[in-house]
């Protein structure tokens, strides 16, 4: 076991070797932790924001194809099937996945308050990640997809992205290990409980139905299975974790309850794997396998509150300070999303209401306010937080971060509200015999035009947020500028550094 | 059919163990006991309670 710890300690670069591991007391200071992630963190978070580039030009695309089909039909690639699968694939593993690795890898660090180890295993992780989804998505667009909804990757790219998850895994748990803070702040249950689900999803699902696949009803049981615990133990997981380090961070307060945080991560583990048959409710599966997963459904409600509780009144007196903190800005609302995605995703899981608004857009809505406005919004805010820290210098416009905050967060209630209003209405219509299907089409057009001018606001603001991180790593590559003191250390007063 | 067995048995036994043990290690290693203690864990000398980290905008920067 002491050879084993040695061996793993031979990984922690110089000096920090002194103080020897847990409980060591030899932490390592914020500065010094920060830089050491440099690399690998940039690399995760500035791959992560080209796919997001990507994903929202075939998200807009998509979006218009579903108004004006003539729009690029004479490209058989581009079809919409195509495109809204390629969305789906870059948004899902391209950007959102690997933004999640980004703040993993800088929230591991900081808890366990040591350098980052072992970059070399996480460049490499890196780099089989973005071959991965290269050839995932492009194998999509030349017409590979596997059929399977979250699992559309062809066979041949999937092996790829496996052996980069397991790569972070392995690093998580090195680091972990060699942590020089004993303790396990709420965060780290959250952050290393989805490392390690997560290969063990993502193989299973493989295993089970690309690989030597089971028959029937099955396959569309094991697929939501998986599909549903990549948002719920994979993203949200991280999402969570986040919001309880980010917040209490940024405005000097420690979490209002821990016990109430250490209760939402137990029930969370606890009920969120049990609900991925809430997707095919009315789908040909024994009754008892969705009613199950209707009650589990419900009782998330016990996480769900909890976190809610946590956050309220963590901020309460604090809210003034939104006005001067983006991360708080993108938190706040991030964390308030997920409240309502969650109470949104309890009432579409009870069959009443399912029977109206499944196979509806109401359900899109409902993917974006989760993945969008709780999810999205919340790693934007982190990397708010940790892209002055690791590269030294402040962000370069503020005029850029407003025109960001507000274009992504306009954009997406005007895709959200109207797109869940729309959706339930459709939905009713469907099942009116008397309607005929043409009318129920008509009558979401104007409603999808809505969504394309959403997706426009959206896409603003994803330039906005790219160019001033463009702008941040010249001024990071500008030697005559100094690094800013005051965001590292802490220090109040107002440092002319990089101006 | 053998591989999903294995999967399917490996899974249902290896992750509620997986589950308890951490749960066990954590009460031994004494995570939950000092709740309080454990909030301040994102803090520290250089970044203390009391000092906000993040004043960027407003023309007010901290
Ligand atoms: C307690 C919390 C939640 C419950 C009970 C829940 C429930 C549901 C249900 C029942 C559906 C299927 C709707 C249908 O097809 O008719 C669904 C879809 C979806 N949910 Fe949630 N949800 C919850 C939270 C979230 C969160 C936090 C996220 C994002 C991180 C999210 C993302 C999605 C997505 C992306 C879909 C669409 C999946 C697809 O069809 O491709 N949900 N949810
Ligand atoms: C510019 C912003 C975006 C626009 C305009 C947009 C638009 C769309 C459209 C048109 C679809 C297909 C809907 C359909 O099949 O009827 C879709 C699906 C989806 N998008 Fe986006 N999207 C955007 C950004 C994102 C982002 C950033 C994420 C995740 C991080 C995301 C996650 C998803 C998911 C999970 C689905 C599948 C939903 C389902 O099957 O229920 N989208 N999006």
């Amino acid at each position: 076991m002491i050879n084993q710890s040695q061996t793993l300690r031979a990984l922690l670069p110089g000096d920090a070797l002194t103080g020897g591991g847990i409980d060591g007391g030899n932490k390592a200071a914020l500065a010094e932790i920060d830089a050491s992630c440099r690399v690998p963190v940039l690399f995760f978070f500035l791959s992560g924001l080209a796919w997001l580039l990507a994903g929202t030009v075939l998200a807009l695309v998509a979006s218009i194809k579903l108004h004006t089909p003539g729009f690029l039909a004479g490209w058989e690639w581009l079809t919409f099937s195509n495109v809204r699968t390629a969305h789906l694939n870059t948004v899902i593993y391209g950007f959102a996945s690997q933004i999640s690795v980004g703040v993993t890898i800088w929230l591991m660090c900081r808890l366990c308050r040591i350098p980052l180890v072992a970059p070399g295993l996480i460049t490499v992780a890196n780099l089989f990640y973005n071959l991965g989804v290269t050839v995932g998505v492009g194998g999509i667009l030349l017409g590979d997809s596997t059929a399977i909804e979250w699992l559309e990757m062809p066979r041949y790219a999937t092996p790829i992205l496996f052996i980069s998850y397991a790569l972070i895994a392995v690093w998580t748990l090195v680091t972990f290990r060699l942590r020089a803070e004993r303790h396990l702040y709420v965060s780290q249950w959250y952050l290393l409980a989805a490392v390690l689900w997560f290969p063990w999803l993502y193989g299973t699902a493989q295993v089970m139905l690309l690989i030597e696949p089971v028959r029937g009803v099955v396959q569309a049981a094991v697929n939501w299975w998986f599909a549903h615990n990549v948002l719920g133990l994979w993203f949200t997981p991280i999402g969570l974790a986040s919001i309880y380090y980010f917040i209490p961070k940024v405005i000097g307060r420690p979490i209002h309850s821990y016990y109430l945080s250490v209760l939402g991560f137990w029930s969370l583990a606890l009920f969120y794997n049990w609900n991925g048959m809430h997707h095919l409710v009315g789908g040909p599966l024994p009754a008892w396998m969705i009613t199950v997963s209707i009650v589990a459904s419900v009782m998330m409600l016990i996480p769900v509150i909890t976190v809610a509780i946590n956050h309220h009144f963590t901020m309460v007196g604090h809210f003034g300070k939104l006005k001067y903190s983006p991360t708080l800005r993108f938190m706040v609302f991030g964390a308030v999303s997920y409240t309502l995605a969650s109470l949104q995703g309890v009432a579409s899981a009870v069959r009443s209401v399912s029977e109206v608004t499944h196979f509806t857009h109401h359900t899109i809505a409902h993917a974006h306010l989760g993945m969008y406005a709780f999810f999205t919004m919340v790693m934007f805010g982190a990397m708010y937080y940790i892209l002055p820290r690791i590269t030294q210098r402040e962000w370069p416009s503020t005029g850029l971060i407003s025109l960001h905050f507000w274009g992504v967060a306009l954009g997406i209630v005007l895709y959200v509200v109207p797109m869940s209003i729309m959706g339930f209405i459709q939905g009713t219509m469907l099942n009116d015999a008397a309607v005929r299907f043409l009318d129920v089409v008509q009558f979401t057009l104007p409603w999808l035009k809505l969504r394309t001018l959403a997706g426009l606001l959206l896409a603003a603001g994803h330039v906005a947020f790219v160019l001033n991180v463009g702008w941040l790593l010249v001024r990071m590559f500008e030697p005559y500028r100094k690094p800013v003191v005051r965001i590292l250390t802490g220090e109040a007063e107002t440092v002319a550094a990089g101006k | 059919m053998s591989v999903i067995a294995f999967i399917l048995l490996g899974s249902v036994v290896l992750l509620p163990a997986a589950g308890l043990l951490a749960l066990r290690w954590a009460t031994s290693t004494g995570q939950f006991r000092c709740p309080d203690k454990a909030a301040l864990l994102p803090f520290d000398e250089v970044e203390p309670v009391g000092l906000e980290t993040d004043r960027i905008l407003g023309g007010n920067r901290r």
